[in-house]
C-alpha cells in the first residue's frame, strides 16, 4: 500500500503477448479465429463466440479519445509526481477501447472524440507503455 | 433478492442483512478500492471506483450534456436533508452552490462534494414475512418488486458508458412486479457514491430525459420541501457511506415515519410517503439493483 514505485504491467497468459508486442513498439491486439471480434482486453475465451482460438493482429497505432479523467490527486502516492495526469480509455482505429493516458497536451485541451496516436514510454529496458498524444 | 428467496422457500424465518466498515479509522475501504484497479490499468495511474466513475461522467458529459450545473443541485439537495438528521456525518455543516463549485477536484470532472463519504459505522435491516412483522411493533414495510440487471463486468466492454446503465431494465422489471408506474412514486432512495450516480440511475428510471436532468433538479426538487424527495438521509454524499444500506434503511425507517426531523410528510412539507423507490448498485455502472418498497 505504501507503495512509492509506479506499478508496473504483471504478465499472465492473456496479457503477455500484448505486452511484449510493446516492448518491440509494436500495439498487439488479439483476433477471435473463429468470428474476427478483437478481444479486448485479451481474454482466453471470445466473449463473443467462445472460441479459445485467436491470433495477434498489430493495430495502426491511432485512435480517438472515447473518455478521460484528470486526476488532481494520487491515490498512489508513486503518482504524486506525475499530478495532474490524465488516465483515457482510447478507441483504436480498429475498435476496441484501451485504457491509457494522454500526454504531450494541457488536460484543459482534451476532449472526447480526439484524435490521438500511440507514443512509446520506455520505462526499462523490459517495458515500454503505450501512452498517446494528439494525433500531429 | 437472496433474502426474500431464504424467506419464500422456508430456509429461514428472519435475514439480517448487515454492513459495517472502518474506512475511515482503517484502511479497509482504500485496500479495497486499491485491489480493485490492481491490474494493467493501475499501469496508468487508474484508480478505483472514483476512475471509473470519471470516465463515465466525462462520456456522459460530451453524449448529453451534463456536467457540475446538475450535480452541484443534487449535492446541495441531498445536505439540505442531512442537516435535519442528527446521525450525518455533515449534520452541521451546509453546502451552498458556491461552496460546491469552489471545491477542488478531485478526479476530474468530479469535485470533492461530488464524492460520496468515508467514514466507520455499520447499518443493519431485518426481513421477515408480512405475517410475523404484523405483531412487531413498528408498522410494515413491504417489498412491492425487485428488479437486477448487470450488462457488463468491465469498463472496456461496456457498450454503453454514458447509460443506459443497468439501471434501466433494472426498474422496468421493478415496476412491472409492483404493478404501479413512476408517478406512484413518493420518494426516492438512491445508491449515490458519486452524485452523478443519482442522476444517470434516476435518468435511466425514466424520471426525465437525458441531459434533461440540469432542469428536472432546478429548484429543489429532491430538497425538503421538494416534489421528488431523494436521498432523504443525505444519502452517502452526506449522511454516510454503508453501501446499498443507506439507501435501504433510509426507505425502511421514512415508511415507518421513524425520521423526526427529517420526516417526510408535514414535517418537512412533503407528500407523506406510501412508496419509495430505492436502488443499490456495484462496479462502475455495471451492476444495479431496483426494489420497491411499501407502507401497509
Ligand atoms: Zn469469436
Amino acid at each position: 500500500m505504501a507503495d512509492m514505485t509506479k506499478p508496473v504491467p504483471q504478465l499472465n497468459a492473456d496479457n503477455r503477448p500484448f505486452w511484449e508486442g510493446c516492448r518491440e513498439h509494436r500495439l498487439k491486439i488479439p483476433k477471435c479465429s473463429s468470428c474476427g471480434y478483437l478481444r479486448w482486453p485479451p481474454a482466453f475465451l471470445c466473449p463473443k463466440c467462445l472460441s479459445a482460438e485467436n491470433e495477434w493482429i498489430n493495430a495502426c497505432g491511432t485512435g480517438r479519445v472515447y473518455t478521460y479523467a484528470v486526476y488532481h490527486i494520487a491515490p498512489y502516492p508513486a503518482f504524486k509526481e506525475s499530478l495532474p495526469y490524465v488516465v483515457a480509455m482510447v478507441t483504436l482505429e480498429e475498435g476496441p477501447r484501451m485504457m491509457t493516458n494522454i500526454i504531450d497536451c494541457d488536460p484543459a485541451g482534451i476532449y472526447c472524440e480526439m484524435p490521438v496516436e500511440v507514443s512509446w514510454d520506455d520505462i526499462t529496458e523490459e517495458i515500454s507503455i503505450p501512452r498517446f498524444r494528439p494525433l500531429q | 433478492m437472496h433474502a426474500v428467496g431464504a424467506l419464500e422457500s422456508g430456509l429461514c424465518r428472519y435475514v439480517l442483512i448487515s454492513y459495517g466498515q472502518s474506512a475511515r479509522s482503517g484502511n479497509s475501504m482504500m485496500r479495497m478500492l486499491y485491489h480493485m484497479t490492481r491490474n494493467d490499468d493501475a499501469v496508468y495511474g487508474h484508480f478505483g471506483a472514483a476512475g471509473g466513475y470519471a470516465l463515465a461522467a466525462r462520456r456522459a458529459m460530451h453524449e448529453f450534456g451534463t456536467g457540475p450545473e446538475t450535480w452541484k443541485q443534487i449535492a446541495v439537495g441531498q445536505r439540505a436533508w442531512a442537516n435535519r438528521n442528527p446521525r450525518a456525518i455533515m449534520a452541521d455543516q451546509e453546502l451552498t452552490e458556491e461552496s460546491y463549485m469552489a471545491s477542488k477536484y478531485m478526479i476530474e470532472p468530479f469535485r470533492l462534494f461530488d464524492n460520496c463519504l468515508m467514514n466507520d459505522g455499520g447499518r443493519a435491516v431485518i426481513l421477515t414475512s408480512v405475517e410475523r412483522a404484523r405483531d412487531l411493533r413498528h408498522p410494515v414495510v413491504s417489498i412491492m418488486g425487485l428488479g437486477q440487471h448487470n450488462p457488463s463486468s468491465d469498463l472496456a466492454t461496456a457498450d454503453f458508458l454514458a447509460g443506459p446503465t443497468g439501471a434501466k431494465r433494472a426498474g422496468e422489471a421493478a415496476f412491472a412486479m409492483a404493478g404501479i408506474s413512476r408517478n406512484d412514486i413518493d420518494a426516492c432512495q438512491i445508491y449515490d457514491c458519486f452524485t452523478y450516480t443519482v442522476e444517470i440511475t434516476l435518468q435511466d428510471y425514466g424520471f426525465f430525459g437525458p441531459g434533461e436532468g440540469k432542469d428536472w433538479f432546478s429548484g429543489g426538487t429532491i430538497a425538503p420541501g421538494g416534489r421528488m424527495p431523494v436521498n432523504t438521509s443525505g444519502g452517502q454524499l452526506s449522511e454516510a457511506y454503508y453501501m446499498g444500506l443507506t439507501p435501504l434503511s433510509e426507505a425502511v425507517m421514512q415508511l415507518m415515519g421513524r425520521c423526526g426531523k427529517r420526516q417526510l410528510g408535514p414535517e418537512t412539507s412533503t407528500k407523506s410517503p406510501g412508496i419509495i423507490l430505492c436502488s443499490d448498485n456495484g462496479g462502475i455502472l455495471q451492476a444495479h439493483a431496483c426494489y420497491i418498497l411499501r407502507r401497509i
